[in-house]
């Protein structure tokens, strides 16, 4: 296949064309779904070393399982998925690392969100969407790493309950008590940093 | 307001409560001015998340990105084509270096052994050489191991005259 039709075939070829050992309808591959899967390790990991090691990584998982992909879903929702789950790892490698006991027990009954009033109006209103994205990512940014990965699936991946449940190993109670919590907490923050200083 | 509502409020706004609790839930909300504005605050977060749809870029050009993709990829691969021995190699690993290691040891043993009678027999329990540049002589006893070697004195060569006075060196 030549550059020309690289760029020209749809994914499904070029993921066929990869599965027969074509290391350049892989490269094309890349190019095109690079900055969705860095953008996912990113929202996740929220460093940028790490999110390019971990995209990377799971760049050479994907060519390592290519011949299991069956087309199921589509190849970026597929290398998605498989990005999810490194960062997951790493994630929890991390946490078992630092002490979070207290904090972990906060993200399942809520914590100071518990008692948090209602916000009653809206926090991104009449902001431009440049100023409203850089105080999502940095409200983001404060949450843990189980809150924020649930918001990630939920709000970006549009996973269902269900498919959170089982991709982050836990009942879909706990998912649905971390995303309530999670979004209260997204909402008192942005709220703060709509406040003038 | 309990947890339990809480959630089922939130489930309502995902989309994933069965139709007739849907219905139950809308019911509510249009009664409670609670749920109504906990309902609007869940409504306004998922909105605004919504916007944000990621336009993180990566801060890597194409070609790089790559080329760290493409060596992991090469490096992986290469354990598995080259670092497998083959069954010859492996089989001579095992068993013929140990069994080369033990033939050479009883080699040496078995020369060590035919030697020292020889030399007992041949009555040469010990000899006696001459180094004609120093003027030096050795005597050799084979019986004993010992050897035993002479200087001339006074000596000609400078090498004799930083010795001692003595000059009876033993090995």
């Amino acid at each position: 296949m030549s550059d020309k039709a690289y760029s020209s075939a749809d994914d499904s070829a070029l993921v066929r064309a990869a599965q027969n050992g074509d290391m350049g309808a892989f490269e094309e591959l890349v190019a095109r779904h690079r900055d969705k899967i860095y953008a996912r390790a990113y929202s996740m990991m929220r460093n940028e070393d790490e999110a390019l090691d971990l995209s990377q990584e799971a760049w050479v998982k994907a060519w390592q399982r290519l011949k299991q992909f069956q087309g199921e879903s589509s190849f970026a929702t597929w290398m998605t998925r498989i990005t999810i789950n490194l960062c997951l790892d790493q994630l929890r490698r991390q946490k078992r690392q630092r002490s979070e006991s207290i904090e972990a027990m906060d993200e399942e009954s809520g914590g100071v969100e518990r008692q948090m009033p209602v916000v009653n109006v809206n926090p991104t209103e009449g902001l431009e969407r440049g100023e409203l994205r850089q105080r999502i990512d940095q409200a983001l940014s404060q949450l843990t790493y189980a809150h924020r990965t649930v918001i990630v699936l939920h709000e970006f991946e549009e996973m269902e309950y269900k498919e959170i449940a089982k991709t982050m190993g836990c009942s879909i109670g706990t998912v649905m008590s971390r995303l309530f919590y999670a979004r209260r907490k997204m909402a008192a923050l942005l709220s703060d940093l709509k406040r003038p200083e | 307001m309990k947890e339990e509502l809480q959630f089922k409020l939130q489930a309502h706004l995902d989309g994933e409560l069965p139709a007739a609790e849907t219905r139950e839930v809308a019911k509510w909300i249009a009664q409670d001015a609670e749920a109504r504005a906990l309902f609007a605050e869940l409504k306004n977060t998922r909105g605004a998340l919504k916007v944000f749809e990621s336009e993180i870029r990566l801060p890597e050009s194409r070609e790089f990105y790559w080329s760290k993709i493409q060596r992991e990829i090469a490096r992986s691969e290469k354990p598995q084509t080259t670092e497998k021995p083959s069954w010859l190699a492996s089989w001579l690993r095992r068993f013929l270096v140990p069994a080369g290691a033990l033939a050479a040891l009883v080699i040496a043993s078995m020369l060590i052994m035919h030697q020292l009678p020889v030399r007992t027999a041949l009555g040469e329990p010990e000899s006696v050489s001459a180094f004609a540049d120093s003027e030096a002589f050795t005597y050799r006893d084979y019986s004993t191991g010992m050897t035993l070697v002479w200087l001339s004195y006074p000596a000609e060569n400078g090498f004799a005259e930083v010795l001692p006075s003595d000059t009876l060196g033993y090995e």
